[in-house]
């Protein structure tokens, strides 16, 4: 009989299979104490064990290792789950084992994990159109079957099952359920098993759907986005240790694995400025009034229709300007950037101006955008040049930042050391 | 299927041995096993679950409540769905209750199979067997529950497998609107 170790973090889904597999079996499967994700598994010591860096993953207790929820769950199952002696129901098992991860968990999680904010939402997400053709199959599916294959529930069963969880836990309220009653009977009987009871804890259909909650995904970004920062900064370890205690009180839940990274990478290179409120001021409205009027009235109309709860004004200033030569090659500084940050230029706006001449100049500017925090580390695309800068936010109701605003749009004045103005390029 | 030949059965499934099981004088059923006599369908099934140590016997005796429930189910077995299988109208009335009740429930007890399972799937089998094709796609839970049991070697014992072919048929007719 299978023995062995699972690492996973607390109620993974996928390692769910393997437990409830085991339960069955009887064999012997201890799950490893003390796993912190993000840490265990991209330890030197795990990933000699196993590659990929992902979890779940079992190491046998004659020291043999496996990865992948499936297999495993394969492994420590027993010759009834794996479909009994016949070759058909074996094949007819691992359908469903690959029709659960094929269709099942990309629907599920392209629906539930922007609610759970640890996604982005997606503008025209066919998700819960997929969900519904899955729980239609599975409808009919069900109501001439009890369970998925053959007379006994099997690996199938469990491996569904456990892919449809987050389904049933989080959007599928009563009334969206409702007419997929021979899904709702069989998953309510798997649910009950005692040998899934045993796994399965403090589980509770849904009651009503979860609704999309921008600030949540702002704060998981803030939150991953400032981690990485600080990666990036310095690896010393007293800063590690902040990072460390911020993990632990973060709930597993909206934690993801490997897996679920990679699925997220594609709704990714949407806007990222989706996961905050749009708030009542709209960018291109005044960019249109910046371009084709005066500043007496465009800097006015940026203050009338400015909304300070949804966005924010910052200064940033080159760090590096003793290194600053040529003009044109400080232009190119600022064109270049703001190439670089072509896609948050729905959301943002910036006025940044180059005061002094050959060999004695500085670059600063003046930047507002959508959201409260620094708006470059929503994506990895923004951050070449972010950090060459010194930023700060500014205060909009206060007189100073209506000075500097007026002066950086209006492309007058002179930098803090009494440069004068000479060139502005504008960022819209 | 009388009395005797549903405890017999039941027995066979559970793994017992039934002894011997016959109407007494007064027509009520009795089981004799090693020279110990009791009498009494819901009694005797009770005798059979304690000597059982069968999967479906430890299944009805996992919590007071199941036990409750499954005693409950055996008096509506032998009460009515056996006579009531017998009549034209009755019948009608117990298929299309079984047939909604299956519509949110895999098995009649709890989520797992139970002696009361057993004991309705006997007291209606000659109803269902007795179903024509178009019949049986009236009653598809009903029918699901029912073929579920049957596939079981030690429910069907020996028995022919009764036909449910229309109910795949359906499943295939609406897998090609999905």
């Amino acid at each position: 009989m299978a023995t062995g170790t699972l690492y996973t973090y607390p109620e993974n889904f996928r390692a769910y299979k393997a437990l409830i597999a085991a339960q069955y079996s009887g064999a012997q499967v201890k799950v490893a104490e003390n796993f912190v994700f993000g840490e265990t598994n991209k330890s030197a010591e795990f990933l000699k064990k196993f590659p990929s860096g992902k979890v779940p993953a079992f190491e046998t207790a004659d020291g043999k290792y496996l990865s992948e929820s499936n297999a495993i769950a394969f492994y420590v199952a027993n010759e009834q789950l794996r479909g009994g002696k016949c070759p058909l129901a074996q094949a007819e098992v691992l359908q469903w084992l690959s029709y659960a991860d094929n269709e099942i968990v990309p629907a599920s999680c392209a629906w539930v994990f922007p609610l759970l904010g640890i996604m982005p939402q997606q503008k025209n997400s066919t998700a819960k159109q997929d969900t519904t053709v899955i729980l239609s199959l599975l409808n009919s599916k069900l109501l001439n079957s009890t369970y998925l294959v053959g007379e006994r529930i099997t690996l199938a069963d469990i491996v569904v099952f456990s892919s449809l969880l987050h389904l049933y836990q989080y959007v599928l309220e009563p009334s969206v359920r409702a007419e997929f009653g021979n899904v709702n009977r069989w998953f309510v009987t798997i649910l009950n098993q005692p040998q899934v009871k045993a796994v399965v804890k403090n589980y509770t259909l849904c009651e009503t759907a979860l609704v999309f909650d921008p600030k949540k995904y702002a704060e998981f970004i803030g939150k991953s986005g400032g981690a990485a920062e600080k990666k990036q900064q310095s690896k010393q370890k007293e800063e590690k240790k902040p990072k460390e205690e911020k993990r632990k009180e973060e709930k597993p839940k909206e934690e993801l694995d490997a897996a679920d990274e990679a699925l997220l990478l594609e709704p990714k290179s949407k806007d990222p400025f989706d996961a905050m409120p749009k708030g009542t001021f709209n960018f291109d409205d005044f960019k249109r009034s910046y371009s084709n009027e005066d500043e007496s009235v465009s800097i006015p109309y940026f203050w009338q229709k400015f909304d300070p709860e949804n966005y924010s004004i910052w200064f940033g200033e080159y760090k590096y300007n003793d290194e600053l030569t040529k003009i044109f090659m400080s232009c190119n500084l600022i064109t270049g950037m703001f190439q670089r940050l072509d896609k948050m230029r729905k959301q943002a706006f910036a006025s940044v101006c180059l005061f002094g001449e050959d060999n004695n100049s500085t670059i600063s500017g003046i930047w507002v955008w959508r959201g409260q925090d620094l708006a470059f580390t929503l994506s990895p695309d923004w951050q070449i040049d972010y950090d060459c800068y010194a930023w700060k936010k500014l205060d909009a109701s206060s007189e100073e930042t209506k000075k500097l605003v007026q002066q950086y749009f209006s492309w007058t004045g002179t930098d803090k050391d009494g440069r004068k103005f000479n060139q502005g390029k504008i960022f819209k | 299927m009388c009395e005797v030949d549903t405890i017999t059965k039941i027995a066979n499934s559970l793994g017992v041995p039934p002894g011997e099981v016959k109407l007494n004088s007064e027509k009520i059923i009795t089981r004799t096993n090693n020279s110990k006599t009791v009498s009494g369908f819901a009694t005797i099934l009770n005798t059979l679950a304690q000597e059982s140590e069968s999967e479906i016997a430890r299944n009805s005796t996992a919590s007071r409540e199941i036990s409750a429930d499954v005693y409950q189910w055996i008096e509506f077995a032998v009460l009515y769905a056996a006579p009531g299988s017998k009549d034209k109208h009755v019948s009608q009335q117990l298929l299309r209750d079984f047939n909604k009740l299956f519509s949110t429930k895999s098995y009649l007890v709890g989520y797992f199979i139970t002696l009361a399972d057993l004991a309705i799937f006997y007291s209606i089998y000659n109803l269902v067997k007795s179903l024509s094709p178009v019949d049986k796609e009236n009653y598809l839970n009903l029918s699901r529950w029912f073929d579920h049991l049957q596939q079981r070697p030690e429910i069907r014992q020996g028995g022919n497998v009764l036909n449910f072919t229309t109910i795949y048929l359906h499943g295939w007719a609406t897998g090609t609107h999905i």
